[in-house]
């Protein structure tokens, strides 16, 4: 098999001749740069300094040579503009707060003082910054710009801004990458614009110089469990506009595309979810199974979507809404037990993740404890397809280098990969 | 009185602020003591948003609404308080750890802490490891909560933990609380209590105060 069949047989819940891998192809499958740096280095691959493709997170381009080395099946078409809404060209090299030398983009400006490093919105610096990286931090968090807002009398143009029409740079940028990855053995994934549903993360717009509207994350939830009309309004005028990009995307790299990822939106805590399933399907869950019928009926994508969290009892949700993937399976939240989750929706959706925990075995037990819950990971989630391999989210920095290697080579022996 | 104390508490459980603020007021003006509205009606409309949440029948978003509700009435009682010289019986130094700017978890817990009529000195977040010894020692703390988010920042909670127990502060009790917060962290770090939710660290810090919940 390819890595593209291999891929598409795990999604179709047929057996592939092994597990499939991702890391790389999205910003919540990702690795942190510093973590590439060292991996390059321990699989022998040349030195050179690490781009920057995700740089709200600072995660790290893997490019084919260690795509290659760790058995990644993937390839991703980031958006054309990052997190911070600049687009990512004429690399420069920067060194990091923690000393590493690396890539961005000419238009990743920053400025520094002594609360850390803060980051311009589409490389502006003449506005006030978006992103601020603690003097000890590895990666940015948003600054929250929100002016003055009438809770009584929200206007959902205000929240509308980023959620525009595909422009012409964004049509010839997709025209590339589709030429470019035309007949690719491996998956192609990508992440849709303005399919993102309330996702947490760009609800403050650090892409955005003067964001109106609702823009406070806890402003948003409260909005969600006080305001829910306006918030069902605002999910509306974007589906209309995200279906109508979704025909010229189609148009565009119909036939190059595998995996598309819809939202990022989390609906679990640790303990327990962010709403009520009641909640779920009131809001979300029509304008998701909007957006996926149309996929679905017209392309042959895959949806995909994320949710941290406890969100066991949300999966019949998720799949009612018409999604084929759930990630990152977050396997240590309360009722997420992995084998719980095979036995009842194993052969409705694809985890797309689960393999590793990252908020303790990957950063901080040993080698051999990785090996192990790695393996058995893919003992309980590999049979029938289903499954495709990733770690709990992006792995993070500091995580030692041998476990990110353990849990990589536990993966590559369960395959029976040399 | 006791129907309007009792309409507060729900306007505060329910997250009706306007409603909330205009029973406080009247309230006040009938002459009742600043300390009996917050014990009666502002504390008994959080225990009883905080023990749904504890029971998975609201969520952080109404618990958010609520913890504003009771914002708005301090606003109002906070100056009364003041002025009759009451201060709460304890008091809690919150932040989130160096490195960290993750504040919502922190947030919850400290209104939920207000709400238990603590006073709450917050330190926001990022917080250099020395300032938790210093804020408890200059407001008289009984009691220091760290919150973190991230694995990258887990090891500053330890050098917070650290830093309290070199000072002359050491015998404070302190609790944690966190996404990827374990009690096992806790007892890793020589933390006197970890809760899983804001609901939780009512009850947590109370037991660590010494008083029942």
């Amino acid at each position: 098999m390819t890595s593209k069949q291999r891929i598409r047989a795990a999604i179709e819940h047929r057996q592939p001749d092994r597990i499939p891998v991702d890391f790389g192809a999205s910003f919540i499958t990702g690795i942190h740069c510093s973590v590439v740096e060292a991996l390059r280095h321990h699989y022998g691959l040349p030195k050179r300094p690490v781009k920057v493709c995700e740089p709200y997170q600072m995660l790290g381009e893997i490019e084919d040579d260690l795509r290659a080395a760790l058995g990644v099946d993937t390839t991703p078409v980031f958006p054309n503009r990052t997190i911070f809404g600049f687009v990512n060209e004429n690399w420069r090299e920067y060194r990091t707060p923690w000393g590493q030398l690396v890539l961005v983009s000419e238009h990743f400006k920053t400025i520094e003082n002594d609360r850390g490093t803060y980051i311009f919105p589409q490389g502006d610096p003449t506005v006030p910054p978006s992103g601020h990286m603690p003097k000890t931090g590895y990666f940015f968090d948003s600054i929250v710009r929100q002016g003055e807002i009438d809770e009584d009398n929200l206007d959902v143009a205000d929240n509308m801004e980023e959620f525009g029409l595909m422009t012409p740079a964004e049509e010839s940028y997709w025209k590339k990458e589709a030429a470019r990855l035309r007949g690719s053995d491996h998956a192609v994934v990508t992440h849709l614009n303005g399919t993102g549903l309330g996702d947490i993360a760009l609800v403050p717009a650090p892409f955005l110089k003067k964001p109106k509207g609702v823009r406070d994350i806890a402003g948003w939830y409260m909005t969600v469990a006080a305001n829910p009309g306006f918030v069902g309004k605002l999910f509306d005028r974007q589906v209309e506009v995200a279906i109508e990009n979704l025909h010229r995307l189609h148009a565009i790299a119909g036939d190059v595309i595998d995996v598309v990822v819809v939202c990022g939106t989390d609906f679990g805590t640790q303990e327990s979810t962010f709403c009520s399933r009641a909640t779920y399907d009131a809001l979300w869950h029509p304008r998701y199974k909007r957006i996926n019928d149309w996929i679905h009926a017209h392309t042959s994508w895959k949806t995909f979507k994320h949710s941290c969290g406890a969100v066991e009892n949300f999966m019949p949700n998720f799949i009612a809404s018409g999604f084929d993937i759930i990630n990152p399976v977050q396997c240590s939240a309360k009722g997420m037990e992995a084998k719980l989750l095979k036995a009842r929706y194993g052969d409705r959706i694809t985890f797309w993740g689960g393999g590793v925990n990252t908020q303790k075995t990957l950063p901080f037990c040993t080698p051999e404890e990785v090996r192990r819950e790695v393996l058995e990971r893919c003992e309980t989630f590999a049979p029938g397809g289903g499954f495709v391999f990733d770690a709990i989210h992006n792995v993070q920095a500091l995580t030692p280098t041998a476990n990110v290697v353990a849990m990589i080579e536990a993966v590559k022996s369960f395959n029976g990969v040399r | 009185m006791k129907t309007i104390l009792a309409s507060l508490a729900v306007a505060v459980e329910t997250g009706k602020r306007n409603d909330a603020k205009n029973l406080t007021q009247s309230l006040v003006d009938k002459g009742m003591a600043p300390l009996d509205i917050v014990e009666q009606g502002l504390v008994p409309g959080m225990s009883a948003i905080g023990n749904k949440f504890k029971k998975n029948e609201v969520f952080v978003p109404e618990m958010l609404i609520a913890a504003r509700a009771m914002k708005e009435c301090m606003i109002l009682l906070e100056p009364l308080l003041a002025k009759a010289g009451i201060k709460p019986k304890h008091t809690v130094v919150i932040g989130t750890v160096q490195g960290d700017l993750h504040d919502i978890g922190k947030n919850l817990v400290s209104m939920m802490l207000k709400g238990a009529n603590f006073g709450v000195i917050d330190l926001g977040a990022n917080v250099d490891p020395s300032k938790f010894a210093a804020a408890a020692k200059e407001h008289g703390a009984s009691l220091i909560a760290l919150s973190a988010l991230l694995t990258t920042t887990m090891p500053a909670m330890k050098t917070t933990v650290d830093a309290i127990r070199a000072s002359d502060m050491a015998k404070l009790k302190i609790m944690i609380g966190g996404a990827p917060i374990s009690q096992e962290y806790a007892d890793q770090i020589g933390a006197d209590g970890y809760s899983a939710d804001a609901a939780s660290a009512v009850d947590l810090a109370l037991s660590l105060v010494g008083e029942t919940h």
